[in-house]
């Protein structure tokens, strides 16, 4: 059930259940010392009646002056009450109103202090000590005597007290309640800032940030990895829409294309050879249209994650030689020198492998000037096995490094349509993979040097 | 040879029941899965193509169904969806080959004749011959009209694949995946580059050429007519 309770609820009834604690407990701990100092003040009231009776009944010469000078004395007394007895139980003096005296168990003659007893007489409670006191004079016996005083003064305080303190209390909490109430509200409201913030996020409208140095520093930990989710997801849908108007970009070219010459051609008359050339032209466009559309598909279920469809271990030099002997005439023709050094252990897709690799050396050989040389180092590490494809060849701008894995990206514009080089669809499609793989692709261009290394993990 | 195309898609089935037609087939189209199980159970086919997604019965079950009935001819499934579990699931069900669509009618002829080519190989020779070429499978060598011509490996291979299946248009796809083993579609002239040196070694300063090249479908190696 708490867990369904807004945190300002939590802490509100929180809050107040400590109030009420400490309300409750400081009300009974008072009560608790006023009851006991009235019950100090009736001992020592009672102490002092007790000598006065003693001091009165040791000088008494008869039983009637005694209960004179009883009298005499405790009248003015009001709410006080005395009792004497012989020890035969006839009554020597009696206070009106208290006429019995509740048994006691024992008379405490030889303490000095007696006990305090509460006795009720009708609906009056009292408190009162029992003595014996030796009078030679009055009895042979000692008397009993006992005396008391009325409580009912004190009561009636703490019963007021009572319920100052309670009504006291119920105010507190239902004061610290609303104040408890107020100071979390208030204490959340950064929170309820980061809502309203969060809420104008949407696809469109990715620029919002948390307001990390407006909020406490409990929170700002959490704003700053919204704002750093935020940033990675407006990248990605940057990437994204990008990627959207790439495509249809890329697609729009070769339609037109298309659609152009094919209605060019059906405008008019033409022999046979014509139109075979037309539709043989049609058919070469269309198959570089429908392996981009493959490519895509490919590429976005490998970015997905969810295409390893078989995982085996298998060794990256095989794959890479049989790589070296496809590309072996193109690299012929280009006077393109073919090297592989080294070997390591790939856990992973062979064929995904195997094209991710192609891609690079595919690459490699169009980027490498006639008589150059492409070299395939193949490193095996603790943690996997590390794929370098190095070429020579014309520097290439560092700043456009990263972007060469990206969709689409030419590094040269001019070079956007020439026959069989693809949408620019390679390099990602390696990098795909090579996530995929749980590695990851580097490249570097120095000394008229280019590296691209793909680096892949072994579990 | 008989072949049945169960396509819903009235232009695909069509371009296909003309494609395979005329490359000397006999063809039955179905447009629902209903009336291709029902065509199979009563003709007498060598291969069934099926789209997956069909009205009626889809193309799994119509494969399942026929196995169940006990027809053990090939078949082949067209999709436009490439999920790698429709793809297990197409060759668990006895499927022997999967064509994703877009896929070029090359591509698709190049496997129908590869799928009925199995199972038929009886007593094959060791030599090939097209015309006045030569090609000698234990010797590894090959001549034209009786001159020795050195080929690199690879290219022993590619001219083999040629001359086995002479007439035939070899799309490019099926050239890389049967000679060099590379079952992806690359981005590269390589297979380009590899049939204009093959021609060269083949075809040049030689009245007849053997080696054609059919714009926007591959590469076929024939002999003119009446040599």
């Amino acid at each position: 059930m708490l867990r369904k309770l807004s945190l300002t609820s939590r802490l509100t009834v929180f809050f107040t259940l400590v109030i009420a604690a400490m309300a409750f407990g400081l009300g009974w701990v008072c009560l608790q010392a006023v009851e006991r100092h009235f019950e100090e003040l009736d001992r020592t009231t009672l102490q002092d009646k007790r000598h006065l009776i003693e001091d009165i009944l040791s000088h008494a010469n008869s039983s009637e002056d005694a209960r004179q000078r009883l009298g005499e004395a405790l009248s003015h007394h009001h709410g006080l009450y005395a009792q004497v007895k012989t020890a035969q139980g006839e009554s020597l003096f009696a206070s009106k109103g208290f006429a019995s005296t509740p048994p006691s168990e024992k008379h405490e003659r030889s303490s000095n202090v007696p006990r305090l007893e509460t006795w009720l007489s009708g609906d009056t409670e009292l408190h009162g000590i029992k003595f014996s006191v030796a009078a030679e004079l009055l009895s042979a016996s000692p008397l009993d005597i006992a005396i008391a005083v009325d409580t009912e003064h004190h009561r009636q305080f703490l019963i007021e007290l009572h319920r100052s303190l309670s009504i006291y209390a119920v105010l507190a909490i239902v004061l610290s309640g609303l104040l408890g109430w107020i100071a979390a509200h208030q204490g959340m409201a950064p929170l309820r800032a980061m809502k309203r913030r969060a809420a104008s996020v949407s696809g469109h409208q990715l620029q919002p940030r948390m307001p990390v140095e407006a909020v406490p520093i409990e929170m700002a930990d959490l704003a700053q990895a919204l704002n750093d989710m935020l940033d990675r997801l407006e990248q990605d849908f940057q990437r994204l829409s990008e990627f959207s108007s790439d495509l249809a970009h890329e697609l729009r070219t070769p339609i037109s294309n298309l659609l152009t010459q094919t209605q060019v051609i059906l405008s008019a008359q033409r022999d046979v050879a014509s139109y075979r050339d037309v539709l043989a032209s049609n058919a070469e466009e269309l198959q570089r249209l429908a392996r981009m559309v493959s490519d895509m598909l490919f590429l976005a279920k490998t970015e997905r994650g969810m295409a390893l469809p078989h995982k085996e271990r298998f060794y990256a030099g095989k794959e890479i030689h049989a790589l070296l002997e496809f590309y072996e005439a193109v690299a012929e023709e280009k006077q393109i020198h073919l090297h592989l050094e080294g070997d390591g252990a790939i856990e992973g897709d062979q064929l995904m492998f195997r094209r991710a690799i192609s891609n690079l050396l595919s690459n490699a050989i169009r980027h490498t000037p006639v008589g150059g040389k492409v070299t395939v180092y193949i490193k095996a590490e603790s943690n996997g096995t590390r794929i370098t494809v190095e070429n020579n060849g014309t520097a290439i701008d560092p700043q456009v490094l990263p972007r060469l894995f990206d969709r689409f990206y030419r590094a040269d514009p001019a070079r956007s349509h020439p026959d069989h080089d693809g949408a620019g669809l390679g390099l990602s499609i390696t990098k795909a993979i090579v996530e995929a793989h749980g590695g990851a692709v580097t490249a570097t261009s120095e000394n008229g040097k280019t590296r691209f290394t793909a680096s892949f993990l072994l579990p | 040879m008989k072949i049945l195309i169960v396509e819903d898609e009235p232009k695909t089935g069509e371009y296909l029941r003309q494609g395979l037609s005329e490359a000397g087939f006999v063809v039955d189209l179905a447009q629902t899965g209903t009336d291709g199980l029902h065509l199979a159970q009563h003709g007498d086919h060598d291969l069934v193509i099926l789209d997956v997604m069909l009205p009626g019965l889809n193309g799994w079950q119509v494969l399942q169904s026929m196995r169940q009935s006990g027809m053990q001819m090939p078949a082949m499934f067209l999709t436009a969806r490439d999920q790698v579990e429709d793809r297990v699931k197409g060759l668990e069900l006895g499927a022997d080959d999967y064509l994703v669509k877009p896929f070029s009618f090359a591509e698709l002829l190049a496997r129908v004749r590869t799928i009925l080519r199995r199972g038929r190989s009886g007593s094959e020779s060791t030599i090939l011959k097209v015309a006045d070429l030569e090609l000698d499978l234990l010797r590894r060598r090959v001549t034209r009209a009786g001159k020795r011509i050195d080929l690199t490996a690879k290219e022993f291979g590619l001219m083999e694949l040629l001359m086995r299946r002479q007439g035939e248009v070899l799309p490019r796809s099926l050239i890389a995946s049967q000679v060099w083993d590379m079952n992806f579609d690359s981005d590269t002239n390589v297979i380009e580059v590899a049939m204009r040196r093959l021609r060269m070694k083949i075809d040049e300063g030689q009245e007849i050429k053997l080696i054609q090249t059919v714009r926007g479908m591959g590469y076929v190696l024939e002999a003119p007519e009446g040599v």
